[in-house]
């Protein structure tokens, strides 16, 4: 699948996993390798663009034994939006894929 | 590709691309290798799984907020400067009264070893007899070790003080540029609970000893002096009985 395609679902995943907790990047990184085939880079612009738009916040927090982590967390405006566009794209999936199954009818 | 031949290709693709804080971007990625490299991949593999950095660095967006932040820093900056005056002035006044309490403990120590080794000058103790000297001398060193104690609880105080101003310094400047920032450090400090015991305990053991010794030397005076003021009756202020 081309990556164009793949970014806008990614930074729905993206929310979808800050909604449950606050992460820092590597965590987003293998979450995102382990679900969805992309390059395992291509998560950090993503979480830098949510960032710009006000949809993430980041805060350090000091670890035993290494420099301390930078961890994203869910805006208020981050939440709404995740909220908006998660029924955006179910509604859409859903008739992309009764479109695509009919096609195997016909 | 290496880890640092990953790195600093993208960092040049970065600088090419006009990319904002290009650094905090590069050390996201360092510390991708150093959480892979500790699940053992090589240096090679974890490039290759990254992507190519050239298509990487153009994901990234151009300059855009900078310009936003900068009129904000400089408010930010100027307002810390202010606020640092008042910090700079109070944490003078802290260092002063450590270095008046050290003292004080020093005096103290020194007037208990005169009254000790009844070495007395003159000019600066009047008068005392051996006994009351020794009991207001066991007085002074507990009042000394009182200071002491004092001294190194605020010296403790102070450098946690200054320890977590410099956090709230730092943070307001990293908050103002839209950097991530740390969590801000209690004020008080946290001594160790066996340190903060024994502090304690020698605290109020030379209080007691102190308060104790004192009424019991001005008891022994009035006794050997005859004279609830016994103060007058040794000539202590320039004008008594005895003189």
């Amino acid at each position: 699948m081309n990556i164009q395609y793949k970014k806008g679902v990614l930074e729905l995943c993206v929310l979808s996993l800050l909604k449950k907790r606050d992460c820092y990047g590597y965590e987003i990184s293998e979450y995102l390798s382990k679900h969805i085939d992309i390059a395992d880079g291509t998560v950090y612009p993503i979480l830098r663009k949510l960032k710009s738009e006000g949809l993430l916040t980041t805060y350090l927090q000091e670890e035993s034994g290494g420099p301390p982590r930078k961890y994203y967390r869910l805006t208020q405006l981050g939440r709404e939006t995740y909220e908006k566009e998660r029924e955006e794209y179910l509604n859409f999936a859903k008739r992309v894929e009764s479109l695509l199954e009919d096609d195997i009818n016909d | 590709m290496t880890k640092n031949e990953f790195l600093s290709k993208l960092a040049d693709e970065l600088k090419k691309n006009n990319v904002a804080d290009a650094d905090d971007i590069i050390c996201e990625y360092e510390q991708h290798f150093a959480f892979k490299m500790a699940d053992g991949y090589s240096e090679e593999e974890i490039a290759a799984k990254l992507g190519d950095p050239a298509e990487l660095a153009s994901q990234f967006e151009g300059p855009a907020q900078e310009k936003s932040y900068a009129g904000k820093k400089l408010i930010t900056v100027t307002g810390l400067f202010f606020v640092d005056i008042f910090i700079g002035a109070l944490f003078i006044l802290l260092i002063s009264w450590e270095i008046i309490m050290a003292a004080l403990s020093i005096v103290n120590a020194v007037i208990a070893v005169c009254l000790f080794s009844n070495t007395i000058p003159r000019s600066i103790i009047p008068h005392i007899p051996y006994l009351s000297g020794v009991v207001f001398g066991v007085a002074m060193s507990a009042l000394s070790v009182l200071s002491a104690t004092g001294c190194i609880y605020f010296y403790s105080f102070i450098r946690q003080f200054m320890r977590s101003y410099g956090r709230f310094h730092k943070n307001t400047i990293a908050a103002a540029s839209g950097n991530a920032v740390l969590p801000p450090l209690a004020v008080h400090p946290k001594l160790p609970a066996k340190i903060n015991r024994r502090i304690r305990s020698v605290t109020l053991f030379s209080l007691v000893i102190f308060t104790a010794c004192v009424v019991l030397g001005m008891v022994i005076s009035m006794i050997l002096s005859g004279s609830i003021e016994f103060w007058h009756a040794w000539g202590w202020f320039g004008y008594g009985i005895n003189r």
